[in-house]
């Protein structure tokens, strides 16, 4: 079967679940990834200046001009609940040789729907029907979710400050690793007292001028001392505990087949005293088994990491990718999640509802037929 | 096979110490057309010389039109799409040395460390709702160096020239930029932060791994190394 056969027939598949299909803007301003995501993302945009000397961007996935429009369409006073279904080219830079830098993606987006363990099931069945209805046997499906790790980090109550770190840390490359090893570094006893001062900014800005140093770049006096009370915070909280640094060590190896996810994560909190976290544990062991019912199959190689999907910008709960024989794990045949986050984000808090969405990616499904036959 | 091709500086300061390491070593540097010329003729080396600046010379030899040259490291790393492996340094010269760092406002009282640096940069965008800019030439560098420093949140402004300048424009509140001294930075308001030396670069003489190599070329290359040419007076 050729590509575009393949296409139709997942297609078919998203558009039997109902939804409109969409075909939207093919060019956006590089502001909205970057923004967004971060320059991490940078390498594989392709990117381009306009006539007028702006950056812009080829879009490379569909969730992001989709999403970009619903959030437009809720920012003019719109409501209610939405299903989207497309079948599009989107542009990235590719990493391995045999990745393409145009490629399709047959998909869906559900926005303003109630979010639960149903839903995300219902979502992942979908998708996992669309990958069997183009002949592919999944080799296997690695289940994350992005709420687990804050959960717990919550649940240790750490100072605001340091809690606040480890929930970005967890999102880069390295980061928890970096937070743990760094110690937080004393301040200057003059800049300390500004903190004491009864008008700090005044006090910062009066140690500025005897100094002889003018305040460049974007941030304000204020957001400076609010800097410096954080990093005073942090020293007076000191490090973590050796308690705390364990469990964040056993929880990000937490790499099990998904229905003793949540038994695994409960025997973790319970094995340190840890109550805070049973909300989202619940929920994690909820929809496993909405996913299991429903797609009896995934039981067999379906398997969750805590660290996964952690760079998978701006999802925020469920995520899962779905991976077939003779290609790597960083090629999915399909991927998806939760992204309640995103129209917020988009619309600048201007608009918000959920959103859920998955895809899959034809090309490398015609790679997965051609190698079994 | 076709000669070999070697670059070097086409002006400036480090055009004049390229041809003395030369001269130094026995191979003086003979520019055809005088000094208006862009190729040249070294001492004993059967190379087609090419004067060039120094970054067309370090994309030469990431891309193999060269096989030779002599240019900044700080442009190597930055031009190479996949780091260090794109080019082999043979020998650093001791002469256009700089440093590319990451400097803040000294201003920020709370920003000393890059760990300090994603923090205020996190508060920012909660703030503002946008990143925090950081303005630089050196895009690929920044962007390795950040990662590998777990900084995600900020954005890259691309600097032409007056990059220190950025921050007391209000074009961005960070620069990654090259120093000797430090002066300019800290006459512009800038501190360096205290892990924020991303690479220490000096002239280099550079080697490309994508330019096809011969035995001649490698004698040629080895030749460069050895120092000085036989038959050369040394200095008294």
């Amino acid at each position: 079967m050729k590509p575009d056969a393949l296409v139709a027939v997942a297609r078919a598949v998203f558009e039997a679940a109902g939804g409109t299909p969409i075909d939207p803007d093919y060019v956006l301003p590089a502001d909205i990834p970057l923004e967004l995501s971060g320059e991490a993302v940078r390498a594989r945009l392709c990117l381009f200046t306009d006539h007028r000397g702006a950056e812009m961007v080829m879009r490379p996935d569909l969730t992001l001009p989709v999403a970009q429009r619903e959030a437009a369409r809720r920012e003019a006073g719109e409501g209610g609940a939405r299903t989207y279904t497309y079948a599009a080219r989107a542009f990235r830079q590719p990493v391995a040789p045999d990745d393409q830098l145009e490629f399709t993606q047959v998909g869906l987006e559900r926005f303003g729907y109630e979010a639960g363990p149903d839903a995300d099931a219902e979502l992942f069945a979908l998708v996992h029907r669309a990958v069997e209805a183009c002949g592919v046997q999944p080799s296997g499906v690695i289940m994350g979710d992005l709420a687990v790790f804050p959960a717990f980090i919550d649940a240790l109550g750490l100072p605001a400050v340091t809690a606040d770190l480890l929930k970005r840390a967890f999102r880069q490359e390295g980061g928890v690793r970096a937070v743990l090893d760094a110690a937080a570094r004393p301040l200057e006893p003059d800049v300390a007292s500004v903190l004491d001062a009864a008008d700090p900014a005044g006090a910062l800005s009066a140690l500025l001028a005897a100094r002889g140093i003018p305040l460049a770049g974007g941030r304000s006096l204020a957001e400076i001392v609010e800097g410096l009370a954080a990093r005073q915070a942090a020293i007076e909280a000191g490090g973590l505990t050796s308690g705390a640094r364990e469990i964040l060590q056993a929880l990000r190896e937490v790499d099990c087949p998904l229905a003793e996810a949540a038994a695994s994560l409960s025997a973790l909190a319970g094995a340190h005293g840890l109550d805070g976290a049973g909300a989202a544990i619940d929920a994690l062991g909820a929809r496993a088994q909405a996913v299991l019912a429903r797609v009896p199959a995934a039981g067999l190689t379906a398997r969750f990491r805590t660290g996964f999907g952690r760079r998978f910008t701006y999802y925020d709960g469920f995520v899962f990718e779905v991976l077939a024989p003779g290609l790597a794990e960083t090629q999915p045949v399909a991927a998806g999640g939760r992204y309640d986050g995103l129209l917020s984000g988009l619309s600048g808090r201007r608009a918000s509802a959920t959103g859920v969405g998955g895809v899959v990616r034809p090309d490398r499904m015609v790679r997965v037929r051609k190698g079994v036959s | 096979m076709s000669r070999i091709t070697i670059a070097i500086p086409s002006k400036g300061r480090l055009k004049e110490q390229t041809e003395d390491w030369l001269a130094s070593i026995g191979h003086s540097v003979r520019q055809i057309g005088g000094e208006r010329g862009y190729t040249a003729e070294i001492d004993g080396i059967d190379a087609e010389v090419r004067l060039l600046s120094a970054s067309e010379i370090a994309q030469g030899l990431i891309d193999g039109s060269l096989h030779l040259g002599v240019t900044g490291e700080d442009l190597l790393h930055d031009q190479a799409p996949d780091g260090p492996s794109d080019f082999e340094v043979l020998k650093r010269l001791g002469f256009g040395g700089a440093d590319v760092v990451v400097a803040v406002p000294q201003a920020w009282f709370d920003v000393d460390t890059m760990a300090d640096l994603e923090a205020a940069g996190a508060a920012f965008r909660k703030a503002h709702h946008r990143r925090l800019r950081v303005a630089t030439k050196y895009l690929r560098i920044t962007r390795r160096y950040f990662a590998q420093k777990s900084v995600g949140e900020y954005r890259l402004v691309e600097s032409a020239g007056a990059t220190e300048a950025a921050p007391a424009t209000g074009t961005a509140d960070v620069i990654v930029d090259i120093t000797t001294t430090g002066a300019t930075l800290r006459a512009n308001g800038l501190k360096v932060l205290d892990d924020g030396v991303i690479l220490k670069s000096e002239a280099s003489l550079t080697r490309s791994v994508r330019a096809p190599w011969s035995e001649a070329a490698e004698a040629i290359a080895a030749s460069l190394l050895r120092q000085p040419r036989a038959g050369t007076k040394r200095p008294i």
